[in-house]
């Protein structure tokens, strides 16, 4: 029986190895599987919030805003999913940018809002007129402001009429914005093949080692970026005080959405390539263990139900966004360094670093 | 130059005898001594002293990530600095005499990574961030007193990087990469839209501006980075473009301190192989030739400095560092390799540790 035993166990593992992931199934799962659903995700619901708007802007009502305002918190979510993704078209036209102007440590974005709401600059509700502005009063961080601002109560008559066109426009500006990403991502010869298909005559990525270190990057690099740029400056820390209004989209109560859409995304990365499984034996429960930590920084997120200005003077919940904070950090050494590592892949030291 | 003979002499019985008996006789054999910032295989950081064959001379544990690596013969002292935003620096005695001695910057300054010794090895210059005022800082450090911190000067610029002592032993020359980082930030840059990089030359005696060179207004998100000096003392840039990945602009060039400023009409294919990316620059021994590499391109180039165009494209994983060897270079990659490039002579070695961003002749 004994024998018996080992035998399937052998055999399963033979089994196992035979059919150990290509780089072409994960770069092909990465985009078709993830990539691109995502970006449909945020597209769609990037036209449901213009459409939102223009309904709250014909009819203004407190049912108006408040439906603009949910729909609002489902494009930041499904901005997350998408937000880390800085190459291919997010790099292109200054879209990164322009989606969400972050971190803003001066409070640029804030003034120059400010200012076009008080002058009621008829520029910044045309379109065109609109793109030809700063980055920082295009997108999500000014529309943030605009909805759940000092203000923004307006909306729900008359007297919020500019500020409501300033809003759609903003809104139909995400909305294009997020339609050429998906053109990017469905592109002919474009990322996704170069992608899926490195070869030598790509500009981008010519080789499968290359376009699998450009899919762990942007998770590395993702949580890097969400824990320095998005956490870090709002949490307390030893040495100061938590800043809660420097957390992104405090306003509207969508900080938590972002980040848990940001999670969701790398972590939806990683386990739709299945890169993870793509490693040697030895390393094969490296995939638990990423997802495992995955799971408990969306655990830390979800214990986080109160607006941040009070969850991070409410213990357990100012623990948790503590706890996510070193979550990410263990999470971007284990994809960064022990993954990475275990392909052969060589990210987030020498290369891609900025220095 | 560091004379291997001199170093010896200087370093006496006592640094013999501190070391292992193997590493002794690597350092006695040795003709040349590389230095990098390191992390190890275990994830920690450090650096390491490389001598001819390969051999691990010395090591010292870094508290965090290391950039780049500066010593001084008249000193006797090396010192590596933090990776920016970090706020270490750590001065070692590459005899093994003395103990590593850690230096942290003051409140409100980090470091970039980068710094030099003034040519008497008594004062330490390290590019440095005045954060809350987004403005680059030279650091002026007391070689002679504990490395005490005595003041500092402008660097007329955001986001100085790479200094290096111009051959007049006077002049120092900074490359301001042009972006705002905050350490409530982490690395991100904060004002990729209003860019203002430039290359420098300070006076260093008394931090007065001799020279400020802008590239063209149309290249403001090209953050230059990295430099070497060529055998005309003109002043060799590498850059990182910050714009959209697919406007290509070109990567490399020289300044000089008579007001010159010229990019480089690399080839196309090249360029493109540098991936918008130029992550160090190095010059020959003779100062003829000049290196840049690109580890997110995976490519080295050498270039002749005199007809200002590339005699050797090569690629290496992650390659890097850059230093002089023989009448080439050798190059080190973020995948713990070590290889001769354009002419060197050197069997490639592989390391079980990962080299970081630069690679520092010694002698």
């Amino acid at each position: 029986m004994r024998h018996l035993l080992v035998l399937i166990v052998l055999c399963w593992a033979s089994v196992a190895q035979a059919e150990a992931i290509k780089p072409a199934e994960v770069l092909q799962g990465a985009v078709v599987d993830v990539i691109r659903p995502n970006v449909l995700r945020f597209d769609s619901a990037s036209r449901g919030l213009s459409s939102a708007m223009q309904a709250l802007c014909a009819a203004p009502s407190a049912h108006g805003k408040a439906v603009a305002q949910r729909q609002f918190g489902l494009v930041v979510a499904a901005y997350g999913q998408i937000g880390f993704l800085r190459i291919g078209p997010m790099m292109e036209a200054n879209r990164a940018d322009r989606l969400l102007f972050w971190p803003d440590r001066r409070g640029i974005g804030l003034k120059q809002v400010q200012a076009i709401l008080s002058s009621q600059d008829s520029a910044a509700v045309a379109l065109a007129g609109l793109q030809s502005k700063s980055v920082a009063v295009q997108g999500l961080g000014a529309l943030d402001y605009v909805l759940s601002g000092t203000g923004s109560e307006a909306l729900t008559g008359p007297d919020g009429a500019y500020r409501c066109a300033y809003g759609m426009t903003i809104a139909a500006n995400v909305a294009e914005i997020a339609g050429e990403l998906v053109a990017g991502w469905f592109a002919p010869d474009g990322i996704a093949d170069h992608l899926q298909m490195p070869k030598d005559s790509n500009s981008d990525y010519r080789s499968d080692v290359e376009a699998l270190e450009a899919l762990v990057g942007l998770v590395a690099h993702g949580l890097e970026a969400m824990r320095d740029q998005q956490l870090n400056p709002f949490i307390a820390t030893a040495e100061a005080p938590a800043k809660p209004k420097q957390a992104p989209f405090w306003r509207s109560g969508q900080t938590m959405a972002l980040l848990g859409g940001t999670i969701d995304g790398m972590r939806g990365l990683i386990g739709g390539s299945r890169i993870a499984t793509a490693v040697p034996e030895k390393d094969k429960g490296l995939a638990d263990s990423i997802d495992f930590e995955f799971r408990n920084a969306l655990r830390a997120i979800d214990l986080v139900t109160l607006p941040v200005e009070q969850a991070v003077a409410e213990p357990k919940q100012a623990a948790a966004l503590g706890y996510l904070a070193l979550v990410t950090g263990s999470l971007q050494a284990m994809v960064g360094e022990q993954l990475s590592a275990a392909l052969g892949l060589s990210v987030g030291f020498s290369a891609l670093d900025g220095d | 130059m560091w004379q291997r003979r001199a170093f010896l002499k200087a370093a006496g019985a006592g640094f013999a005898a501190s070391l292992m008996p193997r590493q002794a006789l690597a350092l006695e054999q040795s003709e040349l001594v590389f230095a990098s910032a390191v992390q190890t295989a275990s994830g920690s950081y450090g650096a390491v002293l490389l001598g001819e064959a390969g051999d691990v001379i010395a090591q010292v544990a870094l508290p965090d990530r290391g950039h780049d690596v500066t010593i001084s013969a008249k000193a006797g002292r090396g010192v590596v600095f933090a990776r920016q935003p970090g706020t270490f620096a750590v001065v070692f005695d590459p005899s093994g005499q003395a103990a590593p001695v850690t230096l942290t910057s003051p409140a409100g300054r980090h470091f970039y990574g980068h710094g030099v010794f003034s040519p008497d090895g008594k004062l330490l210059y390290a590019t440095e961030s005045d954060f809350e005022a987004a403005q680059g800082v030279v650091g002026i450090y007391d070689a002679t007193d504990g490395y005490r911190r005595m003041g500092e000067f402008p660097t007329y610029g955001t986001g100085p990087h790479e200094m290096l002592l111009m051959p007049d032993g006077v002049t120092l020359v900074v490359a301001n990469g042009g972006i705002e980082t905050h350490p409530d930030f982490g690395r991100a840059e904060l004002n990729l839209d209003t860019m203002d990089p430039s290359v420098v030359f300070i006076d260093r005696r008394d931090g007065t501006l001799v020279g400020q060179l802008r590239l063209d207004a149309g290249l403001h998100q090209l953050s230059i980075r990295h430099m070497a000096i060529d055998a005309r003392g003109r002043v060799w840039f590498g850059c990182q473009y910050k714009g959209a990945p697919s406007d290509s602009p070109q990567l490399v060039g020289h300044a000089s301190m008579e007001g010159e400023i010229t990019l480089l009409e690399l080839p196309a294919e090249t360029l493109a192989g540098l991936r918008n990316y130029v992550g160090s620059v190095a010059a020959s021994r003779d100062g003829a030739t000049i290196a840049v590499s690109s580890p997110e391109g995976n490519l080295l180039v050498a270039i002749d400095a005199e007809g200002r165009r590339p005699v050797l494209v090569d690629s290496l994983r992650s390659g890097c560092g850059l230093a002089p060897d023989g009448s080439g270079f050798v190059a080190s990659s973020g995948l713990g390799a070590l290889v001769g490039l354009a002419g060197a002579e050197r069997e490639a070695r592989q390391f079980d540790f990962q080299f970081d961003n630069h690679l520092l002749r010694i002698s």
